[in-house]
């Protein structure tokens, strides 16, 4: 039987509340899936979706985007801010033949270490379902081939 | 006097008073079908404007031509509605001031040419917020829907197909009246976020960022669509994301002056049902 | 060329049990631009700092990357050793192997993997990082309290007290806010104005303090250390100089008929008039919409009166500016209008009452002296009901919250009616009694056990009249009977909200505000007397219902909080901040809207003979707090946000 695929999973996460709530699962000793690789940035405010295009250049499978609840923003209102703009992005993914299941978005406070961890093992094997993004790593490919004149 | 009659004599009127300092609008293309846009200074010129149902483009963002308005004198401009909605959201972007602009209105639906009342973006507020309420019965529609039924692999292979003609000229973001950039994006090289390689990669990133950055913004005059040497059906995307933002924010680009950039705002309430 | 220098620790078991630290130190140490990897069981020990500025110095590193715990662990403590060794500290990243690797996951080769992964990310942002310096804001020592009520006074005093300058801005002709209006207070029944009027007067008389009564903010601009805040000293007609609060023109005054807010309405006053007899300042002030002379250009008696010519009808508004280093909101409360309970009959029945005019019926200043009287016909009531509760709790038709100081006050009501009407009966119906602090149930139980309080458990559900008794309907829950009592008064526990311009205040000042308009802390628990804007500070009923005990604490709280922030010369914050390129910024202004701190300011730029060339953006690094929403929303990438820029998010992105 061959190896169960492993995802690639990038997120990008506020310092403030998913990271926090990240270093909980942590002090917590929750257990969780290895496949996820952690962005800390000052606020979901600051998160571009340029960000997620990179991801997806680096072959990730899925994309993760946490921060605060609504409310709990640090900086009063990024993730306000970050939420209309995710609503708006995730249509024109979609539109493009993007799947909508492969980047997922979340509100995770800093309370909330067992959040995370049932998050990441949640997402890892909803997108290792998905299967790798074939489609998308066949346009990676061709970037790394030779140049034929 | 046809609209072409009226409309020359009223670009008279305001060069020759000093009203306006420049016209912008339509001259004679290579063939009947084709309109290139038109400017002009003095009086006597004016009998080189057309106008019918073939002036299509969307004359707006020539207003933002470096020096133009600096004087603060003021310039006419032949505009179809959404050259007007550009105008607002221009406007509400800082980019002009809209007391320099002497709007000369025109549309033509179903292929029939008609003047439109009033010179002031105010003027055609009641006109554009009847726009909002309006589904538009492009040609596009039909095509949405289809892509819209496709599975997310089909509408990956259909924008592949289509991205992977674009030879990144950027000629879509030359005839956007909304891409006022000094420097865009895609030639910011520190970091290179929109890969410049003529690969499929870079193309979809050079597209879903473009449309991206209009979203919310996008007045739907189709000037990126027509200025595409390979076809892409950008259209499309603008549609769907205009459905998109006024579906989800009730926003409708270019209602006012005033108007709050969409994704500079937001709700407390705004919909989250896609956040875990 | 960077030269990078890794440093992985083990962290005892904790790291090394679970990530090959060996495999890890020797493929980073192979990765492009690292100089130096290596591994060390504690590297935050002293001789693993230690080892770590011995490799930078041995190795002129450009930067460090510590792969241990959490940088919100040890980030301080690794950049300081940086700094020693001649680095800027801002060149140090910390790579979290820990609490997002070695402690969560089972299998040892993939945690080695991630591990890996996380380092090299970790070392490409490194090689992008630039130096910073910390910001440098200079501090104006003088602090502004603003509002005069119990917690504003405490506030002004401890920072005064402390040798610091304070304005304290009131807008009521007078200090004293709520507090003045009590008659006793739980759980010792002191009398309020005997412990209140003397910190009034000292306030007033204190040489560190200055007392700006009748004045509003009308703005605040700049940021902590540096506000400018502008004030509207309101015209009192009085001239404040010369009066020296003889009270004759009060005498003489011929509108003796309106109702007095002090009294909460129970009591009238003149036109001319001070809130109370104790008012500090004890100048009079002149309400136009009830003077004679406003209303009908005649009368003057008062002119007349006044020995000292104090009197000035033609006195206007006047503005002053301040400079400001940090200010202190203490801005009170309200108590909530009841009218929306019309089955309690309150404004219909002229002895159904709120708690704050029982208060003022039982005390010695007051309109009745202290003598507990009917408002309607100034009787003596024979039975009192007391309904705790009255909006508070009530998602329905009041407020969501506890109150929290109704159930205390309720049981002092009780207690000061059955000492100032002997055999006099009180009724109480209540949801739960809710006496947690020093000396509070105690107290209850006094008015339940020495003072006979008729505690019933229910609600009221019809207050009306009939033979000239309130007759009030309610349940005791406990017997699981309903029961009607005939009363002679009702007094309702009104909830506390927030003043009604609370949501208005605060959008002036720049400050947070919950959903009923009580003004948002930092943090609830670990920040309790910050608002989220620095430099403004929280104290008393304004940030949730308080007791006059915790009111005093945080304005305490508040004034150590204003002082600390006055110990430095000037200020030093993280240069997390945004910085904009002015060369390629459109001018759209999406950042200056998305920003959440009003830190992005548009500036003029000019060619050499002074014509405008272009509006730019331009961030004040004294409002911005580092969140990089304008980056985000940047279409031309003009704006970049310091220790997180574009450059180096996308290499660690790239670095994955």
């Amino acid at each position: 039987m061959s190896e169960p695929f492993e995802p690639k999973i990038t997120a990008f996460v506020c310092t403030y509340c998913t990271y926090a709530g990240a270093d909980l699962a942590g002090t917590s000793r929750l257990k969780y899936a290895p496949n996820v690789r952690i962005i800390r940035l000052p606020c979901t405010g600051r998160i571009s979706p340029m960000f997620i295009l990179k991801a997806l250049q680096k072959g990730a499978d899925g994309i993760l985007i946490s921060g605060c609840h609504p409310g709990d923003c640090h900086f009063t209102h990024g993730n306000y801010h970050a939420r209309r703009r995710w609503m708006v992005f995730r249509a024109l993914l979609a539109f493009t033949g993007i799947p909508e299941e492969r980047i997922k978005y979340s509100w995770i406070s800093a309370a909330e270490g067992l959040k995370f961890a049932d998050l990441i093992n949640s997402i890892t094997e909803d997108i290792r379902k998905l299967g790798p993004f074939d489609q998308y790593h066949k346009l990676i490919e061709e970037t790394q081939a030779p140049a034929s004149l | 006097m046809s609209i072409e009659q009226l409309y020359r004599t009223r670009a008279k009127e305001l060069l020759s008073s000093g009203e306006v300092k420049m016209v912008i609008g339509y001259g004679a293309g290579s063939n009947k079908e084709r309109r290139r846009p038109l400017f002009i200074t003095s009086a006597e010129e004016c009998d080189k404007l057309v106008l019918d149902s073939a002036c299509i483009s969307n004359l707006s963002g020539y207003l933002l031509t470096e020096g133009l308005l600096s004087d603060e004198k003021r310039v006419a401009v032949f505009l179809r509605p959404e050259g007007v909605r550009a105008l607002n959201v221009l406007a509400a972007e800082a980019q002009l001031d809209t007391a320099q602009i002497v709007i000369i209105g025109f549309d033509s639906p179903k292929g029939e040419l008609k003047a439109l009342e009033g010179s002031s973006v105010e003027e055609f507020t009641a006109l554009i917020t009847a726009l909002k309420e309006i589904t538009p019965e492009t040609a596009g529609e039909e095509q949405l829907a289809k892509i819209e039924k496709m599975s997310p692999e089909e509408r990956f292979l259909f924008w592949q197909e289509e991205f992977s003609k674009c030879i990144k000229c950027y000629a879509c973001r030359q005839a956007c009246p909304m891409c006022y950039c000094r420097r865009c994006i895609v030639d910011s090289n520190q970091p290179q976020w929109v890969n410049t390689s003529s690969h499929t990669l870079g193309n979809f990133e050079w597209n879903i960022v473009r449309a991206f950055h209009l979203s919310g913004r996008c007045v739907e005059c189709g000037n990126c669509d027509r200025a595409c040497p390979v076809n892409i059906p950008l259209r499309l995307i603008n549609r769907k994301m205009a459905e998109e933002v006024l579906n989800s924010f009730n926003h409708f680009a270019g209602t006012s002056k005033t108007q709050e950039p969409v994704l500079a705002s937001f709700k407390k309430d705004d919909s989250e049902t896609f956040i875990l | 060329m960077s030269k990078i220098g890794v440093f992985i620790c083990h962290c005892g078991e904790n790291i090394g049990a679970k990530v090959d630290c060996t495999r890890l130190a020797s493929t980073l140490g192979d990765h492009p631009g690292v100089a130096s990897s290596i591994e060390y069981k504690y590297f935050c020990s002293d001789p693993g700092q230690e080892s770590v500025k011995k490799a930078i110095r041995d190795n002129n590193l450009t930067g460090v990357v510590v792969a241990a715990c959490s940088p919100r662990m040890h980030e301080a403590t690794f950049r300081k050793a940086c700094a020693e060794a001649g680095l800027n500290p801002y060149m140090c990243e910390i790579a979290n192997i820990r609490e997002q690797c070695s402690w969560v996951h089972n299998d040892n080769d993939k945690a080695t993997d991630k591990a890996i992964d996380i380092v090299r990310s970790m070392v490409e942002k490194v090689k992008r990082n630039n130096n910073l310096q910390p910001i440098e804001v200079p501090v104006t020592r003088r602090a502004l309290v603003i509002g005069g009520g119990i917690a504003g006074i405490q506030a002004a005093l401890d920072i005064a007290n402390a040798g610091q300058e304070v304005v304290l801005v009131e807008r009521e002709p007078s200090l004293g806010g709520h507090m003045a209006q009590l008659s006793e207070t739980f759980p010792t029944l002191d009398c309020s104005q005997c412990i209140m009027t003397p910190r009034m007067v000292e306030a007033a008389q204190h040489p560190k303090i200055r007392l700006l009564t009748y004045a509003e903010i009308e703005s605040v601009d700049g940021y902590i250390g540096n506000f400018q805040v502008k004030v509207r000293l309101k015209a009192r007609y009085v001239n404040k100089s010369t009066c020296t609060g003889c009270g004759e023109c009060i005498t003489k005054c011929p509108s003796k008929k309106i109702s007095s807010e002090f009294d909460c309405g129970i009591g009238k006053r003149t036109a001319i008039y001070t809130p109370f007899a104790q008012a500090v300042p004890n100048i009079p002030v002149i309400d136009k919409n009830s003077c004679t002379y406003f209303k009908n250009g005649k009368c003057k008696i008062c002119v007349k009166t006044c020995p000292l010519d104090c009197i000035d009808f033609e006195m206007q508004d006047e503005f002053e500016d301040l400079e400001i280093g940090a200010i202190v909101v203490a801005t009170g409360f309200q108590v909530q209008n009841n009218a929306m309970y019309g089955e309690y009959g309150f404004g219909k029945y002229q002895d159904v009452i709120t708690g704050l005019q029982f208060e003022r019926l039982a005390s010695a200043s007051g309109p009745t002296g202290g003598k507990v009287q009917r408002p309607s016909d100034g009787k003596e009531p024979e039975t009192v009901v007391f309904i705790q509760c009255a909006g508070s709790r009530d998602p329905s038709k009041g407020v969501k919250y506890c109150s929290k100081i109704c159930c205390m006050y309720t049981a002092k009501h009780a207690m000061l009616y059955a000492h100032k009407v002997h055999g006099g009966k009180s009724k109480i119906f209540y949801m739960d009694i809710r006496a947690a602090g020093k000396g509070y149930d105690e107290f209850t139980r006094r008015a339940i056990e020495e003072d006979e309080a008729g505690y019933l458990r229910g609600r009221v559900s019809k207050v009306w009249l009939e033979n000239g008794k309130l007759m009030v309907r309610g349940v005791d829950t406990l017997l699981g009977k309903p029961v009607e009592i005939a009363a002679d008064m009702v007094v309702l526990a009104t909830a506390m909200v927030a003043q009604p311009d609370a949501k208005e205040f605060a959008k002036t000042i720049g400050i947070g505000y919950d959903e009923y308009g009580f003004f948002n802390e930092a943090h609830l628990k670990l920040r309790p007397v910050e608002s989220s804007t620095a430099g403004i500070f929280l104290a008393g009923a304004c940030q949730s219902p308080k007791d006059i005990p915790d009111s005093v604490a945080q304005a305490s709280a508040s004034a150590s909080k204003v002082l600390a922030l006055f110990s430095k010369e000037k200020l030093e914050r993280e240069p997390v901040i945004a910085v904009n390129n002015e060369s390629t910024c459109a001018g759209c202004w999406g950042c200056v809207l998305a920003c959440p701190y009003g830190a992005i300011e548009k500036k003029d730029i000019m060619d050499r003979s002074g014509k405008l060339i272009k509006r730019v953006a331009s961030v004040n690094p004294g409002l911005c707090q580092g969140c990089g929403t304008c980056v985000t929303f940047c279409r031309s990438n003009s704006i970049d946000l310091a220790g997180f820029t574009e450059k180096q998010i996308f290499a660690e992105v790239m670095g994955l």
